[in-house]
């Protein structure tokens, strides 16, 4: 296998990845948005509310789909050119994804068919139900990638067999390894961040060029009223996954923070430029003691440096005969560093958004702020940024490894794949995702414009014969 | 029974449940452009799988997933060793996935026509893909000693290959047309008389070619562990479509589906039969095969996901019965159709 080969399969399942992870977000927090707007239908009897769920339904639609497209190849990518990792993993990792589609994606997707072609058949409260169970199985399916993804960062519940390849020894364990609660935690209520402001965004967009809409007067006190709590707590469950960072992935924490070289009253960096070659950080400024202070609650702890890191996962996993580490094999550090940091930046950002609205929702003055209406239509889309550097973050600071400390990238990707395929298929992939967005922005466009012009057929009183 | 034989058999159980579900969605898919004449018509012919083809289409993932947490080695080798091929499915199954609810969203003629093209094609692509792929493996792959292998796209379309492409395709478009037969009144259900008749024909035909030609192309299939027995399963297929050819004319809604099912039950039987207790035979040396236990993960894992596999299949079972109660046996539109 050479570097050109590794290089494009890497390339291929970070787009990949990025890709389908544009949609699943939406589907996970829309759900339960939707899911609290039938409800309140349901309890109030007031048909705003219920005009609210049927017009997000259909943008949840064409969202949906293209989440399920985009997720199959994410399934059988790791057999096509990840086959080295699967054979090696295959036995804890495959697990959790066929869990993953025996337990959620069955739920998900049985009753997503109930959920919007069954307005007419279903009862309000059985169909409240199946809207329930669509949400519940996004987030249950989000449990499970999640499990499989924090195992590759801190692995657990396993032990190398005598073939060198591990075997499970508890499934709790793998299940319940130190990183899924914060990084589970953390994923959801990324998704539900963004679903809030989704739901913000486009009822403000209406509420702009028409501010008597009732239906999303309902919809945009739901969005600000959930997305206020979930804001102001992804700040707190991002610091406490971070610390999870510290404990277990000391090179990781290490280019988050920029910091090369072991401290004490180690700084919290705000802005630097860190480079690879000089092993420095050029222009800088940061708080002194805070990152020694977040990491271990006490400004004069000392924090692992990135070269000290090294060593000390050289030295920890010393038993595995994968080849030493050097800094070389690392990926540019102001990578990870401006990820983390735009991705924190965001997370400050949203919650003082969400706080501004809730003060003007609670003064009455929401509906008729086009300022404020603005800058919510203006935020609707970044949340989905913070989530992508997310994993950024995430992903390309684990590297040089697939599973943390256990298997390196450069063992886990197909020895019998040619760049010609890969180069094949990963130009493929592009025009076909292009495809894709191409066409679903056209009719989340079209969905609004419709409803703009009166065209959406629910709009008017008709809404009230819709379910029984 | 141990535990790798457990699996075996639960994988082809798994196998058996997407080719019952999710084959009528593809071949009802392949038969759309040809079954329906017009906008309504076509219309009528979607929804008799649209609320149903997502929940159908996990059993695809659920194959997947359950391979590759029971027998790594075969997950890792087929589809690296299958590269092009299993991104053509891929591709094939991205575009059918959006095109239901894509179609439904915009009215115009030009756009409808593009969607209705890409669920036949789509349908039909992977409906015969399925068959070359597993013919390909019948046939032996050409497993080194790694168990790594390479098939170029084209190598794959050899004449038994492509035997194996048409018994699935028939076999599929069969089972669309008997779904269609349950699901639809009038003309279409006229239509889809005629076709499931023909098709079942078809199978018939192409599988006893299939069956022809494979001592030459794989001889070990006559050699199956079951001796006898193991070569009668076959017959089971030719039963059911035989019961097809019967029954597709007749006033029976359901029996046609029924029967097909049963040539499916057949069609995997045979497979499974045929081909144990290796997974993926080699072609270079039968000492380099993957069999259920030299591709399979430990003693846990396959205990761990067979509690899963007791749990969850009745739980899917359930959900499945549920919706298909909720939408009743015959297509009825409203306005929340696609
Ligand atoms: C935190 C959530 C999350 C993450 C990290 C991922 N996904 Fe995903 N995935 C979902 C959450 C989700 C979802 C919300 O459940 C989707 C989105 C739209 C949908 O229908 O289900 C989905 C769809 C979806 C589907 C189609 C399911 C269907 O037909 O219903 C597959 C096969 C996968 N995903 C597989 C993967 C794999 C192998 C991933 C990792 C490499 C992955 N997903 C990352
Ligand atoms: C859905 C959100 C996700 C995004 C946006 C994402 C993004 C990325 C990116 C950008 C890389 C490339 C890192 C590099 O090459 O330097 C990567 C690598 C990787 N990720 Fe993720 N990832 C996501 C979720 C997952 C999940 C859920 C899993 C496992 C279940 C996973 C498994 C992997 C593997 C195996 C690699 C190694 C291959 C490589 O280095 O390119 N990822 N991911
Ligand atoms: C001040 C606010 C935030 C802090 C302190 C924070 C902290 C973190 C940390 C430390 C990681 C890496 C964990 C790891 O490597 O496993 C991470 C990852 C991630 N973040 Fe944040 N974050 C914040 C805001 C946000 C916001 C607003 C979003 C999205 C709306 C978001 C979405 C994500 C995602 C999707 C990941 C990758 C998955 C994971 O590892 O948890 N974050 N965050």
């Amino acid at each position: 296998m050479d570097s050109t080969a590794l290089l494009l399969a890497r390339i291929q399942f970070g787009m990949t990845a990025f890709f389908h992870f544009l949609y699943p977000p939406l589907t996970i927090g829309l759900g339960l948005l939707l899911v609290i707007t039938e409800g309140t239908y349901i309890f109030t009897k007031d048909q705003e509310y219920l005009r609210v769920t049927r017009f997000f339904a259909k943008l949840f639609a064409i969202n949906f789909v293209v989440g399920v497209a985009s997720g199959i190849v994410m399934e059988f990518q790791f057999g096509t050119n990840w086959a080295q990792y699967s054979s090696f993993v295959g036995a804890i990792f495959g697990s959790p994804l066929a869990i993953e589609g025996l337990f959620a994606f069955f739920m998900e997707s049985i009753f997503v068919g109930v959920m919007l072609l069954g307005w007419n058949r279903l009862s309000a409260k059985a169909h409240w139900i199946s809207t329930i169970l669509v949400a519940f199985g996004s987030t249950l399916s989000g449990v499970w990638i999640l499990v499989a993804n924090s195992w590759m960062q801190t692995p657990a519940g396993y032990k190398i067999g005598s073939n060198g390849i591990p075997k499970m020894t508890n499934f709790w364990h793998m299940v319940f390894n130190p990183y899924f609660p914060s990084e589970f935690t953390h994923v959801i209520m990324g998704a539900w961040e963004y679903s809030a402001f989704f739901m913000a965004g486009v009822a403000a967009w209406f509420l702009i060029k028409n501010n008597k809409d009732m239906v999303m007067r309902k919809a945009l006190k739901v969005a600000v009223i959930v997305g206020v709590i979930v804001a102001c707590g992804q700040i707190i469950v991002g610091d406490i996954g971070a610390r999870e960072v510290v404990k277990y992935q000391p090179t990781k924490l290490a280019m988050m923070e920029a910091l090369w070289h072991s401290q004490k009253y180690a700084p919290e960096t705000l802005f630097a430029l860190p480079n690879n070659a000089t092993e420095s950080n050029g222009p800088h400024i940061g708080i002194p003691g805070m990152l020694s202070m977040l990491s271990y609650l006490n400004p004069a702890a000392k924090v692992m440096g990135l070269n000290a890191a090294i060593r000390y996962i050289n030295k920890k996993d010393s038993k595995l005969d994968h080849t030493k580490l050097t800094l070389a094999m690392f990926p540019p550090v102001w990578i990870v560093f401006w990820s983390f940091h735009i991705m924190m930046y965001f997370g400050f950002y949203f919650a003082l958004v969400m706080l501004i609205a809730l003060y003007f929702l609670l003064k009455d003055k929401l509906f008729d702020s086009p300022k404020m209406l603005k800058l919510l239509w203006f935020s609707t889309f970044l949340p989905l940024i913070a989530i992508e550097l997310g994993w950024f973050t995430t992903e390309i600071g684990r590297q040089p490894f697939t599973v943390y400390g256990l298997l390196t990238t450069v063992d886990s990707v197909s020895k019998n794949v040619s760049v010609v395929d890969v180069g094949l298929s990963i130009t493929m992939f592009v025009l076909i995702y292009i495809t894709l967005a191409s066409f679903a922005v056209y009719l989340f466009k079209r969905e609004l414009r419709e409803r703009v012009e009166g065209k959406d057929e629910l709009a008017g009183e008709s809404a009230k014969a819709q379910i029984k | 029974m141990n535990l790798n034989i457990l699996w075996f058999i639960l994988v082809a159980v798994i196998i058996l449940g997407w080719s019952v579900m999710d084959g009528f969605d593809y071949g009802v898919g392949g038969l759309l452009n040809f079954i329906a004449k017009n906008d309504e018509e076509k219309r009528y012919v979607i929804n008799a799988i649209g609320p149903v083809w997502d929940g159908n289409q996990v059993w695809l993932i659920l194959g997947g997933g359950a391979v590759f947490a029971a027998f790594p080695l075969v997950y890792a080798s087929i589809f690296s060793g299958f590269y092009l091929a299993m991104m053509l499915v891929v591709w094939l199954i991205i575009f059918r996935a959006v095109s239901f609810e894509f179609r439904s969203k915009v009215e115009s003629i030009k756009w409808r026509n593009f969607w209705d093209a890409d669920i036949t094609v789509t349908g039909l692509g992977i409906a015969l893909l399925l068959g070359v792929a597993i013919a390909n493996i019948l046939m032996g792959v050409p497993l080194n000693k790694e168990h790594i292998d390479y098939q170029s796209l084209f190598s794959l379309l050899n004449v038994f290959g492509l035997a194996g492409g048409l018994i699935s395709l028939s076999m599929f478009l069969m089972h669309g047309s008997t779904y269609l037969i349950m699901k639809t009144e009038g003309e279409v259900q006229q239509r889809a008389r005629a076709f499931a008749k023909g098709f079942a024909v078809a199978f018939i035909i192409v599988t006893l070619l299939f069956l022809i030609i494979s001592p030459i192309f794989a001889p070990r299939l006559l050699g199956n562990s079951f001796g006898v027995i193991g070569d009668v399963v076959p017959a089971i297929m030719l039963i059911g479509a035989i019961g097809v050819i019967l029954t597709a004319g007749s006033s029976s809604d359901i029996k046609p589906f029924a029967y097909s099912i049963i040539a499916i039950i057949g069609a995997v039987a045979s497979l499974a039969v045929g081909i144990f207790p290796n997974i993926v035979p080699s072609s270079i040396n039968a000492k380099y095969s993957l069999n259920i236990y030299n591709s399979a993960s430990n003693h846990l894992t396959l205990l761990v996901m067979l509690i899963a596999t007791v749990i969850g299949l009745p739980l899917v079972l359930i959900y499945a019965i549920y919706a298909y109660k909720k939408f009743g046996l015959k297509v009825k539109m409203d306005d929340s159709s696609y």
